[in-house]
């Protein structure tokens, strides 16, 4: 069971979750490579779960395992790395002020993250609710900023950004599919954290000598 | 036993991950539009891609008739995941037909044929294409492609009132 999900299940999911972070959907299909500050938030995201010990390498990779096991195991981190980069691709509204908003909100996120030195299932609820706030700015508040026509939402965001120019806000009109495409990739995402290989907190009990 | 059954597990599922992750590279270089685009790509990338031959031959019966807008249905038809060569140097060539005009020329339908040659030279075996059809005046791919992006510039030679008596190719 463990060689099946390491070989074959965690490599599986986060290439697929690496495949559908940058598909677009419009007129024409598109695969969109990610930003380069995607790059860096992915290698924030790898370091946040090696810290929170969502991710133990040394249980994927060791001098002790055999060179095939190591080479499953390169696999899978090589995939984690490249699926956390596209899930910031995703969620990351296609440019202007948003752009840069997102990138600064989720960078400050991440170096919070770092600093406090969680567990592992803080980490992991931490890594839900910042890709599910993400995912809901972007696909439904940009999304209902950018969509034609005048919808409920739209006029209440009106309302609360008064002042703002909303020319800066919108963004390229969003498929229908595309939120739940989204959706379905962030949550294969959190899936394959969950299944990574992980180190618990070790805890010592010592019997003081009378 | 148990031990043979991990390795086969692994070998497997590294060959698999391999071959899923080419395929995700590919489709981020070749951003394919359609399923055909992708079958046809990865036949191609095997060698084991072929036209439909008829509707080529429609199609070349079509644009030496002057036919173009048909032929080219003709052409993709034949060609519909865009990866042989020489129909996409056909669609090219009956783009640059369509557009060209004694006093002026279709921009649009220069710019489609200038993408569609670019296509058909990237797609040709060391980037050179030579089409032996005699009837046309341009049978490399770089010829039409220089045509074409002489006719999509703007000089002072397109003031030259002796432009109506240039010919077309």
């Amino acid at each position: 069971m463990k060689a099946t999900i390491e070989a074959v299940y965690l490599p599986l999911l986060f290439l697929t979750v690496a495949l559908l972070g940058g598909l677009r959907l419009d007129e024409r299909v598109t695969f969109v490579p990610p930003p380069l500050f995607a790059l860096v938030l992915g290698v924030m995201l790898f370091g946040v779960l090696v810290r929170g010990r969502v991710l133990a390498p040394d249980r994927l990779m060791s001098a002790s395992r055999p060179s095939l096991e190591n080479l499953n195991g390169l696999v899978v981190i090589l995939s984690t790395f490249f699926a956390a980069t596209q899930v910031f691709n995703l969620v990351t509204p296609e440019a202007g002020l948003p752009f840069l908003l997102f990138n600064v909100f989720l960078f400050v996120l991440l170096v919070n993250t770092l600093a406090v030195s969680p567990d592992r299932v803080s980490v992991l609820r931490s890594m839900a609710i910042i890709t599910g706030a993400a995912f809901i700015l972007k696909f439904i508040v940009l999304g209902a900023i950018s969509a034609p026509g005048e919808s409920m939402l739209k006029r209440v965001l009106y309302a609360l950004l008064e002042g703002v120019t909303l020319g800066t806000l919108t963004q390229p009109q969003l498929h229908p599919a595309a939120g739940y495409l989204a959706f379905a990739t962030l949550a294969l995402f959190l899936i394959g954290l969950a299944m990574l290989p992980s180190r618990t907190r070790s805890v010592a009990l010592i019997k003081l000598d009378e | 036993m148990e031990g043979m059954g991990d390795r086969s597990i692994r070998v497997a599922g590294l060959a698999l991950a391999m071959v899923y992750a080419s395929f995700i590279v590919w489709l981020y270089v070749r951003q394919p539009q359609t399923l055909a685009e992708v079958t046809g790509g990865l036949t191609a990338t095997v060698g084991a891609y072929r036209i439909d031959q008829r509707s080529f031959d429609d199609g070349l019966d079509l644009f030496r008739r002057e036919q173009h807008e048909a032929s080219r249905a003709a052409f993709e038809r034949a060609d519909p995941a865009g990866q042989d060569a020489r129909t996409q140097f056909y669609i090219a060539y009956s783009y640059y037909r369509s557009g060209w005009g004694r006093t002026y020329q279709d921009n649009e339908l220069f710019k489609m044929g200038l993408g569609r040659v670019d296509k058909a030279i990237a797609l040709a075996p060391g980037h050179r294409l030579m089409v032996d059809d005699p009837g046309l005046d341009m049978r490399s791919a770089d010829e039409l492609r220089a045509e074409l992006a002489e006719g999509l510039r703007v000089d002072a030679s397109d003031f030259n009132p002796m432009r109506v008596f240039r010919k077309r190719k």
